[in-house]
């Protein structure tokens, strides 16, 4: 199914869809652009988030269940998440999605992150506006998005074409019908030259692969770079696929598990109870990191563990070259 | 979710950040791309910055001691106590047996208060903050040489250098977002020279490392000056038409040859030249520099050091160029603006010049006597000068030099409130002990280290009965009986603006999400990223003579080492916050010593090995660190742990000019337990 939305129109069916379900949307706060609860404030569509909306199915910091002293014995609290509707979400980050459902899946299966993953209605946006970071069509991961969705939007200049790419996006269509329009012939020309438009920017770009990134791994200079790298973890926390975490128990004797982000650029990640290190500088937790995007998530879901949204590039504090793999000089 | 945007609560950078809001809690951190200054960037403490919000161990009501243990007491019990006990002391002892610590973790508005509490509450002129043991003698030294004691420059003018000295500074570990800079100015073609005793992470990518013995600093400087005015390196037109006294200082510093310096500071003559010619050839040159140049007796001699040096050289009032004094705390910058310092009011309005003008902006008179310093007041406590004092988000037992002294001279007070977010070392001494809200619960303002103003914003409701520092600072000065009822922080900040010149300009409204560097004189006024392009604030910079003097304690045969103290990455000032943050104290979880590898295998040390360090005034039991990274003869001891607390060892030694304690220089030795089982 597909219809077509007036731009007047999106905050009519974002309103109506509020009601049912929580609705997160990229929207402005202050001068930047970030993914957000939307209660009315304006959508911005132009910039894609630093921070990939993915943080909505594998939160930064999650309360796994709180533990309770009752009569002599723990009881256990879960918490259940709320539906939501994710809007904007681009299809880099979607692809992202697809590496982490694989990841969570395999035995043993993260019960929190399905719970979370299937009450998520997923309104990916074509991305007709790829950042100068962005190389995402180099790995087959963009600016269109093919399917796994279950609404697609592609921006037009008077409107939004959407798509249906699921029964729970069909029927949202359905429901609100009398916001949409009858989809002429030129919006869909319109959205293929938005598209090719977006490819042909990306594609001017240097000529990426996994094959020539993967050379570029067997000839980096790791030392240098680690010599670099301010150990931020940046580029950890922005990776829409990065997704490992640390379990922390806060409270005595009443208290909460959490499930907290980890990263491995930290020299604790690796580190051994005893104080050895398999990874013990830098360099090597940055080599790791590749390794992990570029071979072992490969090997494991059959799914490239980058997708080229480059937020790594923008967000790195010692302005490295993810790219090329070079430091500045 | 929400996502509220803010200032990072960590170092001076004063990064932009969104707290992520998820049900009333925080459940996130991000960067914020569009911060003039961050860039979507943070360090690893910013991306981690929300974790120690709601830490059980936070803080949830106020807490009076009875006997050996705290009782827990309504909001109006402890204010009436507080009132009762400030009554009494004052009415007993005078008004200066009272002092107040304020905050460089607090807001603009609550040092403000904090500031009108002591003066026009308390009728004393003791209130100070932890400035006095980090750029105290900033404030004096630039505020002498330049009439301005503060960064010259934004630390984006950084990447425009053409060659960038940093001396005394960790950057790539205390201020990383500076770093970004300085690594950005590198990639530019900048040529980079580091001084620190420890090859730190800067030292490895510089183009020169110079080594100079901690203490040593005026001698090396006055050389590497030296040899910029024998080389004719001088910038002429700018000392005869924007400074006074060069003369003088030519005088003084013709006697530093490098050889002398090198017989001083063990920095390498041929280096030091090298570097002298590097910096006096270039024309865009920065200097960066931190608590390796102020923690000394001679403090405030190293900053004119480094004063002399870019007037002489003409590096002062462009892009590119500067001296910029990295501030540690994100508020420590707004703190002495806000006259948290004895000697000055707001806007660093001498107490002596501006009186009339605040008796009458806050109705009441003001005492005249001078006020005491930080440390001034701890050695008040011992000797039964001071009786009472007000401690706000500040921890002396771990932070102040010579703990055990300063243990003592909290015990021996009839009367200590401390206001915090954890319980700390100091609370444990404290009489009434109030919960306040951290940077992730209040409304205000921080002054970043590049004098940037810019806004904070409450994202989430403090825990339990917790309250916003103001409030309660504003309820103590109405009980004190001073007119004082603020809507908010924002009518905090108008009668800041009213009464402080540089801040004349500020207004909510106005920062927005970029803030605004002050001095911003008017509501007209834009703020002023770079200092002194056209002129001084005291017309002509002025130049100082200043002369190496040994360090207060010298090496021995009993104490042949030189201990000197720091921070570590991953944690910051006395680690109530970050210690409580699970990824950072991860990562160096224990205290530890570094021993240069030379020195460990003379004494047979392992790595890891536990050893004891001792100064004169204590010891403790740390593991060895053993690394070719630090000089040899010098051994480093961060100063996070209150397991190990580093300022057992240290050494209170002032300033004579700024009060500032020689926390870089202590004699020290090391033992190793196992030799005592032998020894009996």
């Amino acid at each position: 199914m597909i219809v077509f939305l007036a731009k007047d129109k999106l905050p009519a069916l974002l309103s109506e869809l509020n009601e049912m379900l929580e609705v997160v949307a990229p929207v402005r706060i202050g001068n930047d652009t970030a993914f957000a609860t939307w209660v009315g404030q304006p959508i911005d569509f132009e910039k894609n988030p630093q921070i990939s909306p993915t943080e909505f199915l594998l939160p930064q910091r999650e309360v796994l269940f709180k533990y309770i002293q009752h009569s002599g014995r723990y009881v256990f609290e879960e918490v259940e998440p709320k539906s939501k509707l994710i809007l904007g979400m681009r299809p880099c980050d979607l692809n992202a999605v697809k590496v982490l459902d694989k990841i969570f899946g395999t035995e043993p299966f993260d019960k929190l992150y399905f719970r979370r993953r299937r009450s998520a209605i997923l309104a990916v946006l074509n991305c007709s506006k790829p950042e100068e970071t962005c190389f995402c069509s180099h790995l087959g991961a963009g600016p269109e998005c093919i399917d796994g969705f279950d609404l697609l939007f592609t921006e037009l200049d008077s409107g939004y074409l959407i798509e249906s790419g699921s029964s729970v996006g069909m029927l949202i269509l359905k429901e609100h019908s009398d916001l949409f329009q009858e989809v002429k012939s030129v919006y869909l020309a319109e959205k293929n030259e938005r598209i090719s438009k977006a490819k042909e920017t990306l594609n001017s770009r240097p000529n990426l692969s996994k094959d020539k990134i993967m050379g570029a791994l067997e000839t980096a200079d790791w030392e240098s770079m680690g010599n670099n790298c301010l150990s931020c973890g940046g580029c950890t926390f922005v990776c829409p696929i990065c997704h490992c975490f640390n379990i922390l128990d806060l409270g005595v004797p009443d208290g909460e598990r959490l499930r907290c982000r980890d990263s491995c650029i930290l020299s604790g990640f690796s580190r051994m109870a005893g104080g050895v290190n398999p990874r013990k500088s830098a360099g090597e937790r940055i080599r790791n990191w590749y390794f992990d995007k570029f071979q072992f998530i490969p090997e494991n879901t059959g799914l490239l563990g980058c997708v080229g949204c480059g937020r790594c590039i923008s967000v790195c504090l010692a302005s490295m070259d993810r790219w090329s793999l070079k430091v500045p000089r | 979710m929400d996502k509220v945007l803010t200032t990072c609560v960590y170092c001076g950078c004063g990064c932009g950040l969104f707290l992520h809001v998820e049900d009333g809690r925080i459940v996130g951190v991000s960067p914020s791309p569009m911060h003039p200054m961050s860039k979507g960037r943070l360090c690893i403490k910013g991306w981690l910055a929300g974790d120690f919000v709601s830490h059980p161990d936070r803080l949830k009501f106020p807490m009076v001691r009875r006997e050996d243990r705290f009782a827990r007491v309504s909001w109006d019990e402890a204010i009436s106590i507080i009132k009762r006990k400030f009554r009494e002391i004052s009415d007993k002892s005078g008004p200066d047996s009272l002092g107040v610590l304020t905050s460089a973790k607090g807001t603009n508005e609550e040092n403000y208060l904090l500031a009108k509490l002591a003066r026009a509450g308390l009728k004393t002129n003791n209130v100070d903050h932890v400035a006095r043991l980090c750029h105290a003698p900033t404030v004096v030294g630039l505020g002498y040489a330049f009439g301005s004691g503060a960064m010259t420059n934004p630390i984006s003018s950084l990447a425009h250098a053409d060659v960038i000295l940093i001396v005394g500074s960790n950057t790539a570990e205390q201020h990383p977002l500076v770093a970004s800079y300085i690594l950005e100015a590198k990639a530019n073609g900048a040529k980079l020279i580091v001084a620190d005793p420890r090859k730190v992470q800067l030292a490895d990518l510089a183009d020169l490392h110079l080594k100079p013995k901690p203490g040593s600093d005026v001698a090396w400087i006055n050389a590497f000056l030296n040899v910029i005015i024998q080389d004719g390196l001088i910038n002429e037109r700018f000392i005869i038409e924007r400074t006074e006294g060069f003369e003088a200082v030519k005088q003084s510093v013709s006697v530093y040859t490098p050889e002398l310096a090198e017989s001083i500071s063990g920095v390498n003559a041929q280096d030091l030249r090298k570097a002298a010619i590097i910096f006096g050839s270039a024309e865009r040159c920065a200097i960066v520099y931190a608590m390796g140049i102020t923690q000394h007796i001679a403090g405030t001699d190293n900053v004119q050091a480094l004063a002399n040096l870019s007037l002489a050289t003409g590096n002062i009032g462009l892009d590119g160029t500067g001296l910029y004094p990295l501030r540690g705390h994100q508020n420590v910058q707004g703190s002495c603006d806000m006259g948290a310092l004895p000697e000055f009011y707001p806007g660093y309005q001498k107490v002596s010049d501006a009186r009339e003008k605040f008796q009458q902006a806050w109705g009441t008179d003001l005492p005249d006597r001078p006020g005491l310093t930080a440390l001034e007041m701890m050695a008040a406590a011992e000797n039964g000068n001071l009786k009472g004092l007000l401690v706000v988000g500040e921890n002396p037992v771990i932070s102040f030099p010579d703990t055990y002294r300063i243990k003592n001279a909290l015990n021996l007070l009839d009367f200590l409130m401390v206001m915090d977010i954890f319980p700390t070392e100091t609370t444990e001494l404290a009489d009434v002990v109030l919960p306040c809200a951290s940077f992730a619960e209040k409304n205000g303002t921080f002054t970043s280290t590049e004098r940037r103003v810019q806004r904070v914003r409450s994202a989430v409701a403090p825990p339990g009965e917790a309250k916003e520092e103001w409030r309660v600072i504003n309820e103590l000065i109405c009980q004190l009986g001073i007119a004082s009822c603020y809507s908010g922080p924002e009518e905090i900040m108008a009668e800041i603006a009213s009464v402080t010149p540089i801040y004349g300009g500020i207004d909510y409204g106005r920062l927005d999400v970029n803030g605004i560097h002050w001095p911003c004189p008017d509501r007209n006024h834009d703020g002023t990223p770079i200092l002194h392009n056209e002129r001084f604030p005291i017309n002509r910079a002025r130049f100082r003579p200043v002369e190496y003097i040994d360090p207060y304690e010298l090496i021995n045969d009993d104490y042949p080492l030189i201990l000197t103290t720091g921070r570590s990455l991953y944690h910051f000032h006395t680690g109530t916050m970050t210690r409580r943050t699970s990824l950072l104290d991860r990562e160096v979880p224990v205290p530890f010593v570094e021993i240069n590898s030379d020195d460990a295998l003379a004494m047979g040390i392992r790595n890891g090995q536990r050893i004891i360090v001792e100064t004169r005034r204590g010891q403790l039991f740390l593991d060895a660190r053993i690394t070719a990274d630090i000089s040899e003869g010098t051994i480093f001891v961060p100063f996070h742990f209150t397991e190990a607390p580093a300022n057992v060892l240290t050494n209170w030694a002032l300033d004579s000019q700024s009060k500032i304690s020689e926390l870089k220089v202590s004699a020290a030795r090391i033992r190793r337990p196992e030799d005592d089982r032998f020894s009996g």
